[in-house]
């Protein structure tokens, strides 16, 4: 158990690195870094300026160097300051990334519950209209554009109906109803866009296991179908289910971040934008960093979901 | 020789069988035909309504639908219904090309893989784990938002509305190609077992001609689902790039781009931010529709599904 | 004289397994097997599954590399070949296998399958492609309309027939056509056994049969070795080895196929026991463990080849008597 965990976290390390290196160069091409800014704003700079900039801000040294420089930085714990915001992009980070992992959370657990029973429901209907409803629902969710799904809901709930506010965090002194209040349409958003695919795959993962002899063979003992379904049979078709679920944890960010600008939520998502947007290049950097090493670490949930529902497979992902 | 032949048919003959006998497949084709064939007729009702698409009149914003203008006008003054045609051929066409491209690229890598084995299969299914486990989105924007001219290309090209286009075809290429490059992968290993390709090789077959003739042709059934189904996804990429601001530039429209400042429009002209995402709804239900269908159709174990 | 085939002291080794952490195990499927086909001949080489008779197959055809040993086509060494003269000597060895549901690309219709060889080697013009495909179906007992139609409409039997009609399209010198009955019931076996003698009679080809049934063969083979465990333990004519089988496993392959009319047999001399794992080969004569004759020097000699009569040769310390 350890062993795997350090081989798996030594893995996600090197992937890491070698992500921020990938991460660090892209960035680099990014238009309008501090130097672009200030050769634009100084008409008058002669070649011989620039190049004085360039060797002041270090864009003189090769890519290598000064990812270097900034790696070993980094691994002191000092990931630089945010350009826009003037503070250190971890101060930055945090809040942003508590706001992202509540809506992110509570969209999870909320899509997989719903997710998984209307695709047990569907598996079990399978071929009647029930089926059907469920299908076409689950259809639409993984076509819609989410950020347009956001305007829409937020043109009938916020602007036409007023019942809730078209976006923002809660206030100082809003309380538990302030968030509830504010977070109701990005989680209603985020879970429509998400049970879409998951339906689909917990009703084929149920079907899978519906159509294997044990399930015939309990059924005909005459196990009550409910007790068959939620004890036996999904637990079995959780197997694929939980994989699916950590694997599409990158395209849950995907959905956040969008999500997270559509309402003014103050997330990871949002603070990605924001950073790539307005230029502010290690921000970009550290939060594109923070959300590999999210997306690597549910990874090996997965993994561990995957041994702690099949006791067939040990550690290190071999059959016995 | 008492055994009956049946009457010759190929296997492609059988599966559009089975894709025309399922319905939501067929209308998933008939939409996603009509869709491409009335966007494409753009200029034509152009001409016939006596409206433009891209000049703008600023007396006549907001105009609500009548006269030439069978949706309106937006808030330029531009007609809604032929502007969201010209934005099709956009949003579909890029559509189509980055799930062409990404299915290209994947079914190289993946080809190459299954069939090199060893050492560069192991080199590119790390790559692929590696693309695979990047966060998507927020790097189709940085992409989307590269500096060209630091690539070297010249500021005439980054200008073009070209430039806007082909970019995001090849960002969405170089990010989606590993499904593709999975399937193809899992195929070749398993083709290069089989005796005709054995029986291929012991008759002196070369590399290129086993690929070609024997490989790719019985592995490309996954790909096609594969490529249709990323379709629908590419079509959702560029809509949200577009709508942030690093996609298709203007004077370029796409379904995407109209939504640019929708959020401005929500509260007085509403159907101008409705129109385009329920367009784009519609296209990626169709092109779901069509790929499930095709799934089934190719693979008749799943007739039971 | 050349012989058209001769392989010597052949051996083919896989590694199997190995991990990150375990290590690679070799196994010796072929250990120094030397063999020749004479052109026209028909040479049968028979043994249990896992005596390496389709990995020798397989060496032969240029699917699995040598490990060492030579193998010479009309007496010139295959290794040393240049590519171009490797190309014509793809033509002259063609194969047929086991399973015609699987040697067959479902997705090419008839013609293309049966003109593939001529397609791969450039011979002829699609014109001449088209007249030789129909001269094969004919040849191989088929309509001429099977060839726009596709492998999943024919039978088994058809099918063996459409990949012995692809082997022969590029003329060939020999066949290696391994297993090309067990896949087959035993009616359409024996079409197909009359099949390669009346192709035989036909184009003078030679044949290299491999099978694990000795009934099967005798109908078609002119000689016979036994392979057991990757090294042959009995070559003879065919009218010799079934008549007096001088190696206890021969023995033994004979005996659990009784049929009529092959001389006497005594009985309880049928195989027990499995086939050792290859990973593992018992020390001295690989067959001891399972030998009714088997002595301490069986345990730990290993028997050569030696010859116990014209052109009949074994491997055994103890070869059966009857045979002298």
């Amino acid at each position: 158990m350890i062993r795997f965990l350090a081989t798996r976290a030594l893995g996600a390390g090197v992937t890491l690195l070698v992500k921020s290196f990938i991460i660090f160069s892209l960035i680099g091409l990014m238009p309008g870094d501090p130097l672009d800014l200030l050769i634009q704003a100084n008409p008058e700079a002669t070649p011989e300026d620039v190049a004085k900039l360039r060797a002041i801000y270090g864009v003189d040294q090769p890519i290598g160097e000064r990812y270097w420089s900034w790696l070993t930085q980094a691994l002191h714990g000092d990931f630089g300051y945010s350009r826009a915001q003037h503070r250190p992009v971890m101060e930055v980070i945090l809040p942003a990334l508590g706001n992202t992992l509540i809506l992110m959370g509570l969209a999870f657990v909320i899509s997989t519950i719903i997710a998984v029973f209307l695709g047990t429901v569907a598996a079990t209907q399978k071929g009647r209209l029930l089926d059907r409803c469920i299908n076409l629902l689950a259809y639409a969710g993984i076509s819609v554009p989410s950020f347009w799904l956001a305007l829409v809901l937020i043109y009938l709930f916020a602007v036409r109906l007023g019942w809730f506010p078209a976006g923002g965090m809660p206030q100082q002194g809003e309380g538990l109803h302030g968030w509830a209040v504010r977070l109701t349409l990005p989680l209603l958003a985020l879970v429509m866009v998400e049970i879409g695919g998951l339906t689909r795959y917990a009703r084929s993962a149920m079907l899978d296991v519906l159509g294997q002899d044990y399930i015939r063979t309990s059924r005909a003992k005459g196990i009550s179908t409910p007790r068959l379904l939620f004890r036996h049979a999904l637990r079995n078709a959780m197997i694929p289910i939980a994989t699916i679920i950590a694997l599409g944890f990158g395209y849950l960010f995907s959905g956040a971040l969008l999500i997270e600008n559509m309402f003014a939520w103050r997330g990871m998502g949002r603070l990605i934008l924001e950073a790539i947007m307005g230029n502010d290049y290690n921000l970009a950097l550290v939060c594109l960093l923070f959300t590999t090493a999210m997306i690597l670490v549910a990874n090996i949930l997965a993994d561990l979901a995957y041994t702690w529902l099949d006791p067939r497979i040990s550690l290190g992902g071999r059959r016995r | 020789m008492s055994d009956v032949i049946e009457k010759s048919v190929s296997v492609w003959a059988l599966r559009w069988r089975r894709l025309a006998a399922d319905p939501a497949a067929l209308a998933g084709l008939a939409v996603l035909l009509i869709l491409i064939a009335v966007c494409y007729a753009a200029p034509l009702f152009e001409a016939w309504l006596d409206v433009s698409a891209t000049e703008t009149d600023l007396l006549s914003r907001f105009d609500p639908p009548g006269g030439g203008h069978w949706l309106g006008s937006d808030d330029a003054g531009r007609d809604e219904f032929t502007r969201l045609l010209t934005g099709g051929q956009t949003s579909l066409s890029i559509g189509l090309l980055g799930a062409l491209g990404s299915s290209l690229l994947g079914t190289i890598i993946g080809a190459i893989a299954g069939y090199a084995r060893g050492k560069t299969d192991m080199v590119l299914m790390r790559i692929t784990d590696g693309v695979i486990s990047l966060p998507t989105l927020p790097l189709l924007i940085i992409l989307a938002a590269l500096d060209l001219s630091k690539l070297g290309f010249s500021q005439d090209f980054i200008r073009s509305g070209a430039a806007g286009y082909w970019r995001i075809v090849l960002i969405v290429t170089l990010l989606g190609w590993t499904g593709v490059a999975r399937l193809v992968r899992a195929g070749t290993l398993a083709l290069a077992e089989r005796e005709f390709v054995l029986a291929a090789r012991a008759q002196g077959a070369g590399s290129w001609w086993i690929l070609t003739v024997h490989i790719l042709p019985n592995a490309v059934s996954p790909v096609i689902v594969a490529t249709t189904l990323a379709m629908g996804r590419v079509i959702l990429a560029e809509s949200a790039l577009s709508f942030l601001g690093v996609g298709i530039q203007p004077p370029q429209t796409s379904w995407g781009s109209m939504l640019t400042n929708a959020q401005e429009l929500i509260g007085t002209a509403p159907e101008l931010a409705i129109y385009p995402g329920l367009l784009i709804l519609i296209s990626v239900i169709a092109i779901n529709f069509l790929g499930d269908g095709l799934q089934a159709a190719f693979d008749p174990r799943s007739d039971a599904r | 004289m050349t012989h058209l085939i001769e392989a010597d002291n052949l051996s083919v080794r896989f590694a199997v397994g190995g991990g990150l952490f375990r290590a690679k195990r070799e196994v010796q499927a072929v250990s120094d097997v030397s063999l020749t086909l004479n052109a026209g001949e028909t040479l049968a080489l028979v043994g249990e599954s896992g005596s390496g008779k389709t990995s020798f197959a397989r060496a032969l055809l240029g699917l699995s590399p040598i490990s060492s040993g030579t193998v010479r086509f009309e007496g010139r060494d295959l290794a040393a070949m240049s590519a171009q003269d490797r190309q014509t000597m793809r033509r002259s060895v063609q194969a047929v296998f086991q399973d015609p549901f699987g040697s067959l690309d479902p997705r090419l219709p008839i013609s293309a399958i049966i003109g593939e060889p001529l397609r791969i080697h450039g011979i002829g013009t699609a014109r001449e492609r088209d007249a030789r495909v129909a001269e094969l179906l004919e040849l191989v007992g088929l309509p001429a309309t099977a060839k726009s139609r596709y492998p999943h409409q024919f039978s088994g039997g058809q099918r063996q027939r459409i990949a012995i009609a692809r082997a022969l399209a590029p003329k060939p010198r020999v066949i290696v056509a391994d297993e090309p009955l067990s896949a087959l019931d035993v009616s359409i076996q024996s079409q197909i056994l009359n099949l390669f003698v009346e192709l035989r009679e036909r184009t003078g080809i030679a044949f290299f049969l491999i099978s694990h049934d000795l009934a099967a063969v005798h109908h078609l083979a002119d000689r016979v070795a036994a392979l057991y465990l990757g090294r042959v333990v009995e070559s003879a004519p065919r009218d010799a080895l079934y008549s007096h089988p001088a190696h206890p496993y021969t023995r033994a392959l004979l005996d659990s196929v009784p049929r009529i009319g092959m001389g006497k047999r005594v009985p309880g001399h049928a195989l027990g026991g499995e086939i050792p794992s290859p990973l593992a080969p018992p020390p001295g004569c690989h067959f001891h463990p399972r030998c009714r004759f088997a002595t301490e020097r069986c345990k730990a000699e290993v028997p050569t080849l030696r010859p116990i009569a014209t052109d009949h040769l074994t491997a055994c310390h103890h070869p059966l008597l009857e045979a002298a």
